[in-house]
């Protein structure tokens, strides 16, 4: 195993922890979804491209690059329709301004 | 023959081409065997599926054929900008300090299918979501709003991406 694959690997973990983390800190529906699907989107890609520091040149490479294009069309549609749907049915997003008006609420009592 | 058969030819050709291209990156071998099940499976599955594959009314020549090494560029681009943006969001998941915003604006972008990867690659980038796409209007969910000037913010996500996709497509 080589420098860069391990770059990317240590990468791809830091930030699938991370996405994670987020889940469980943001707010509401949206955010999260943030977190979630497109941190892990930059881990699983860094995954792939450690994989592909170490198969380095032949045919496993073009297995891997035709895996992660199938995973660039796939991954942001399936965020995408959780996103649209939670819009669609009239979820509120989340604002800072909410936080601020509940933690002025609290000193009030 | 009608016009009609023709484009109907064409798209056929079109999705037949596409399927086996994957079919070769994927088995990376010219064996007569494996050269014939792809091309009796890329047939059979593009038979079923070339009216979905390309629309019936997405005729222009541009939206077919993508200049290649404009998309590797703007491929490029986009892992660069995922990078850049996860660090981002990374900083904010640690601070614990968001400011989420949805905003609303519009694509110069003509194709449907430009239209797509640009609505796809917002996703893709970390801190921002497409929440809705209409014709030429795009909703985003933006976790770390800068603004909420529709053109303003147009500019500061789809940007770079834009540009580089009209020399892709249109």
């Amino acid at each position: 195993m080589n420098v860069g694959a391990a770059v990317f690997l240590g990468l791809g973990v830091l930030f699938s922890i991370m996405g994670n983390v987020g889940v469980l800190v943001f707010p509401d529906p949206y955010t999260r979804l943030q977190a979630s699907s497109t941190c892990t989107t930059t881990s699983v890609l860094s995954f792939f491209i450690g994989c592909m520091f170490i198969v380095g040149w032949g045919p496993m490479l073009g297995r891997l690059l035709v895996i992660t294009l199938f995973f660039f069309v796939t991954s942001p549609i399936s965020a995408h329709i959780i996103a649209r749907f939670a819009w669609k049915s009239g979820v509120v997003p989340w604002r800072k301004s909410f936080a601020m008006k509940r933690h002025a609420e609290r000193r009030d009592d | 023959m009608d016009l009609r058969t023709r484009w109907a030819l064409v798209r056929f050709g079109i999705t037949f081409l596409s399927l086996f291209a994957g079919w070769l990156l994927f088995t990376w071998s010219l064996d007569s065997g494996s050269l014939l099940a792809g091309g009796v499976s890329s047939l059979a599955v593009s038979l079923v599926t070339y009216p979905i594959f390309v629309e019936e009314t997405e005729a222009g020549r541009r939206a077919h054929l993508p200049r290649p090494h404009m998309f590797l560029l703007f491929l490029a681009a986009l892992v660069f900008s995922m990078y850049v943006a996860s660090f981002r969001v990374l900083w904010r998941i640690l601070r614990g300090d968001i400011n989420p915003r949805v905003v609303h604006f519009r694509t110069r972008l003509k194709t449907d299918i430009a239209r797509v990867v640009l609505t796809s690659s917002i996703t893709l980038t970390p801190g921002t979501i497409t929440l809705d796409l209409d014709d030429d209007h795009l909703v985003v969910h933006w976790l770390d709003a800068q603004t909420t000037h529709s053109r303003y913010a147009g500019m500061l996500i789809k940007g770079a991406y834009e540009k580089l996709l009209r020399g892709v497509w249109l």
